[in-house]
């Protein structure tokens, strides 16, 4: 029932849309506005139903409705209400009915009323996003239809993949539909422009499109570049393998339209600077391209992965989408490229035929438009650069028969100079900005070469930070040259600006300050952008070259060195919560300054998925990351596999991040106070930079206990985890139960094995027959048997001795002081002292007797 | 435009271009099925390269203490279509390893067990052949037959 009338309004939604754009169509042959008037309400209709069928799917999964099969696919009874909420997204069909549904929305949205020139374009565009609003349409009712009932109700689903149960996940998706969505408008407006060009008889508007869709472009690039951002950290979490970048072509599908609007985010200003000046030129034929180029790369990457063009881990079944798509991105390329070409080829003519007015621009290349210029041709060289990666094998088929594959090796050798260029132009461009006469003369004047000799002193800076922090590989030094510059001129922007402010309308120096990020916000969220991505070449720079991976098999309470920590494996636990079995490791983190933490990597395996979900443990430090995944263990819980990652500087990564789309979100912050939408977007805004704080820091992915052990004894607090080897013993400070002082003063010059105890424990019982053996070999050797029982009365662990036999010092431990001295997390443990009263040896759970005894020995021959 | 503009747009690209070419002459993995790696010159087989194929079940061997994990593959075609014409990818895992007849390759993998590493799945390999006739992964990727259908659309799985 449910699922026939959400396929009935899908299908109503996608009638609607086809009329707003023919009644589009019809305005324009007939000039009759009322046709226009119709159209848009067709949209909004068919928005309002788009909306009202993902309303029902929400209802289906919220009333557990697992006849339609996309709601048994992803949900389950159990599934906590926000991953029902979130599961409309979590595959395919859902996440095409929302993208339909936002991309009706916006369609709306870009469609209302506006000035003269916007209303000479909206006929045009309202028939593109028409076309566009149909394509997704169809595609979810023909294709990929959510609705899909079975013939009879399962009485549970599956429930969602478990990787996709993770806060970056929930908000991944929808802030990357944002992203292309949002790119669709750009497009319709840039085809509407081409077109009213070559229409004969119609003035050409004036003004620029790009003035239309400028908050478009900026709304996109914040869903795109947030999406991204999300994926990764996703990634660095989840994935288990330390990293948040493995240039896979799913994520490379999402960087090459980021890239593409980076660049026509740039083009655009030039055109809009241009035209308040009075010149035409500016970027022009760039932007159109870029527009329509960004739009088609949207569409590669929701196709290439299930086309089999691309060869891919994620890459799932092939399904009957690749060709609809191929055959969607052919033809906006040709009709977008095609208008381009036909529109400048007029106008050029036009041109010849009578003497421009306007003026010519002409900017030497060391300008702000030539640098600009070189900003742009390198953002299509890394598209073109990244394209180049994704379709290798079949390009290489091609063209020499034989397939070869780009791994992240070929990406980073590929694009690490094209990115180290980037951030050279972002630290000259504003000192040569204003050209390079006026360059010449701000500089006889002081300015400007201030400028220029605080971006060298910032280099000199960065540099000596990173020498003295112990990164000393040429390339990364120069990379961080190029960061330093660059960031001590963007600041060096704000400084000098805000002095000039300071000095014209004479105003404290907050003052001016504030007034300049507040009237100038595209420009300056602009350099705050600039400042992000700086920050996070410079984790790009630490993790990429000073990544440090180990992976190798921990024995309990043996200690390993990674980098400069020390990490001691000290027990595995394993819990079963519904369809899903926790294992994870308690691991303690020395540094070289004693306890930092203890760290707990975990995997939960689901069997109804036949899948695990690594949740890795995270310790993050300016300095660096220390990433731990648990690999693997053995069968009695003694021995794990870790891999511990250190990376170097992702602080930086992180930070920039957020940074990044603080800059974003200021240049998107709406201009004037007034209407509905000047209080939605801050709402917007905030909430975005709130929830990718939270997503990015706030999670409890990484687990780290800090456990400070009071130490009554000395009144000082002493570090928890458990004594090392290597270390000096902690005190004992004991009476036996016959009598004997178990004092660290009295065992001086004695090899002491103490084990830890309790009469309640099958295995230590088992081990203490062995340890009674051993003892009585070893006993005029000078090695001292300890036993220390705890939780536990002194009546039980009497009887426990005499039924076994024990005839070794044992000492009762009531208050657990020598117990949380020793750091014992479980019984049985085992430490052995030499006669100097160091840690030489420790074991956690049973101990077998050979390896006792080649301790024994290696101590006892030492004398 | 200008002709700065021209030179400076024309001398970025070529720079561009001469790294995509040279990166993938050094660094870059042929992409090659067991038949095809099996015919090639001495020289070339040291390199680095990518190869595909099924996994035999019985010849999973997996040592947790190092860990390391031995197995063998077998013969796949690489060429989609003709997966295709056979019957799709699980028909062609089922089939190369039920054929004695196949060509074979021993593969050595430093690291866990991955779950998925099992009876018929496609194991996509990448690493270099060792003198030993054992190819070494450094990377190890597989592809099961029975959750290939799993519906994980494009945009949520990056």
């Amino acid at each position: 029932m449910l699922g026939d009338i959400g396929l009935l309004i899908t299908a109503l939604a996608w009638v609607a849309t086809l009329y707003g754009g023919v009644a589009a169509l019809i305005s324009i042959r007939t000039q009759d506005r009322r046709w226009l008037e119709s159209g848009r309400n067709a949209m909004i209709a068919s928005a309002a139903l788009l909306g009202g069928a993902v309303l029902l799917l929400v209802l289906a999964f919220l009333t557990d409705n697992f006849r339609i099969m996309y709601v048994a696919n992803h949900s389950s009874r159990l599934q906590p209400l926000y991953l029902k909420f979130s599961a409309l997204w979590g595959g395919q069909e859902g996440s095409l009915l929302l993208w339909s549904a936002m991309q009706a929305f916006l369609a709306v949205v870009a469609l209302r009323e506006g000035d003269e020139h916007k209303r000479a374009l909206i006929p045009w565009a309202m028939v593109v996003l028409a076309v566009v609003g149909l394509f997704f349409t169809g595609v979810t009712l023909y294709h990929s239809n959510p609705f899909t009932q079975f013939s009879r109700m399962p009485l549970d689903g599956r429930g969602l993949n478990p990787v996709l149960r993770h806060p970056g996940m929930l908000f991944h998706p929808p802030t990357l539909y944002v992203g292309y969505v949002g790119l669709s408008i750009p497009f319709a407006y840039a085809l509407s422009s081409l077109i009213t060009k070559l229409r004969p008889g119609v003035p050409l508007p004036t003004g620029s499109w790009v003035r239309i869709v400028h908050g478009w472009l900026l709304l996109a690039w914040l869903g795109l570049s947030l999406g991204l951002l999300l994926g990764m950290r996703w990634a660095y979490d989840v994935l288990g393998w330390g990293g948040y970048w493995g240039w896979d072509p799913v994520e490379n599908a999402g960087l090459m339209p980021w890239f593409t609007l980076t660049a026509l985010l740039h083009g655009v200003v030039i055109e809009d600077e241009a035209g308040r000046r009075g010149g035409r030129r500016g970027f022009r034929m760039w932007n159109y391209i870029l527009a329509v180029l960004s739009f088609a790369l949207v569409l590669f990457g929701t196709f290439a992965t299930r086309s089999g063009l691309i060869q891919s881990v994620h890459a799932y079944a092939v399904s009957g989408l690749g060709g609809v798509f191929m055959t969607a991105i052919v033809v906006s390329l040709i009709t977008g490229i095609g208008l381009v070409i036909a529109a400048f080829h007029r106008e050029s003519r036009e041109e010849r035929k009578r003497p421009t007015s306007s003026v010519e621009d002409d900017f030497p290349l060391l300008s702000r438009e030539g640098l600009f210029f070189l900003t742009v041709v390198l953002f299509l060289m890394l598209t073109l650069s990244v394209f180049v990666g994704s379709v290798l094998p079949t390009v290489t088929e091609l063209l020499v028969g034989r397939r070869f594959e780009a791994g992240p090796e070929w990406f980073d050798r590929v694009t690490g100079p094209q990115f180290a260029l980037l951030v050279l132009l972002m630290g000259v461009c504003p000192l040569i900005g204003r050209g390079l006469a006026a360059f010449r003369l701000s500089f006889k004047q002081g300015t400007a070469g201030f400028g220029a000799f605080m971006g060298l002193m910032g280099a000199g800076a960065t540099v000596g930070l990173g020498l003295w922090a112990g990164f000393v590989q040429p390339a990364s030094l120069l990379g961080f040259a190029l960061t330093g510059l660059a960031a001590t001129t963007a600041v060096y922007e704000f400084a000098h600006a805000s002095a000039r402010r300071m000095e014209r309308r004479n105003e404290a120096l907050h003052v001016a300050f504030w007034g300049l990020v507040r009237t100038q916000r595209r420009r300056y969220g602009g350099y705050i952008v600039h400042l992000g991505v700086i920050l996070m070449a410079v984790g790009v720079i630490g993790t990429r070259m000073y990544q440090v991976e180990r992976q190798m098999v921990f024995q309990a309470g043996e200690p390993a060195e990674v980098g400069r920590y020390s990490l001691v494996f000290d027990f595995l636990s394993q819990d079963r919560v519904g369809d899903r079995l926790s294992t994870w490791a308690e691991v303690t983190l020395y540094t070289d300054r004693g306890y930092a933490a203890t760290l707990l990597p975990q995997v939960d395996r689901y069997e109804a998925f036949q899948q695990s979900y690594s949740a890795t443990a995270l310790r993050a430090g300016v300095r660096e990351d220390l990433t731990l995944i648990l690999a693997g263990w053995s069968e009695d819980g003694t021995a794990v596999t870790l891999k511990a990652v250190v990376n170097p500087l992702a602080f930086f990564l992180w930070l920039g991040g957020l940074v990044f789309l603080a800059g974003g979100a200021l240049a998107f912050w709406p201009r004037s106070a007034g209407g509905l939408w000047n209080v939605i977007a801050p709402v917007l805004i905030v909430s975005m930079l709130a929830g990718s704080a939270w997503a990015m820091w706030g999670t409890a992915q990484g687990v780290v206990i800090n456990r400070g052990v009071a130490d009554s004894s000395s009144g000082s607090t002493r570090y928890g985890g458990r004594a090392r080897v290597g270390q000096p013993a902690p005190d004992l400070n004991l009476t036996g139960l016959a009598g004997e002082t178990l004092s660290t003063e009295a065992l001086r010059g004695e090899i002491v094995v103490l084990n830890f105890w309790a009469p309640w424990c099958p295995a230590c019982k088992e081990n203490m027959p062995m340890l009674q053996t051993v003892a009585d070999d070893y006993l005029d050797r000078g090695v001292t048997f300890v036993g220390i029982a705890f939780q536990a009365d002194e009546r039980s662990v009497l009887d426990t001795l005499a039924q076994i036999g024990i005839t070794y010092a044992v000492a009762l431990d009531d208050e657990g002081e020598t117990v949380s001295r020793y750091g014992i997390t479980g019984v049985p443990e085992t430490f052995i002292l030499d006669p100097d009263g160091t840690v030489a040896f420790v074991h956690v759970g049973p101990l077998r007797e050979n390896r006792l005894r080649s301790e024994l020995d290696a101590l006892v021959g030492d004398r | 435009m200008k002709r700065s503009y021209v030179m400076a747009g024309v001398l970025i690209a070529v720079a561009v271009l001469y790294l995509l070419v040279s990166s993938t002459g050094t660094t870059a993995n042929f992409f090659l099925t067991i038949e095809e790696f099996r015919a090639l010159d001495e020289d070339l087989r040291g390199r680095n390269v990518t190869l595909s194929g099924a996994v035999i079940g019985e010849s999973i061997h997996y040592d947790a203490s190092i860990p390391e994990v031995t197995f063998t593959i077998v013969q796949i075609p690489g060429d989609r279509k003709e997966i295709n014409v056979a019957g799709g990818l699980a028909a062609v895992l089922a089939m190369a390893v039920n054929n004695p007849d196949a060509a074979q390759m021993d593969v050595v993998y430093r690291g866990v067990r991955p779950d998925l590493l099992q009876h018929e799945a496609q194991a996509i390999v990448r690493g270099s052949l060792q003198p030993n006739g054992v190819f070494h992964a450094d990377d190890l990727l597989l592809k099961c037959p029975s959750r290939y259908a799993e519906d994980l659309p494009a945009q949520i799985e990056d």
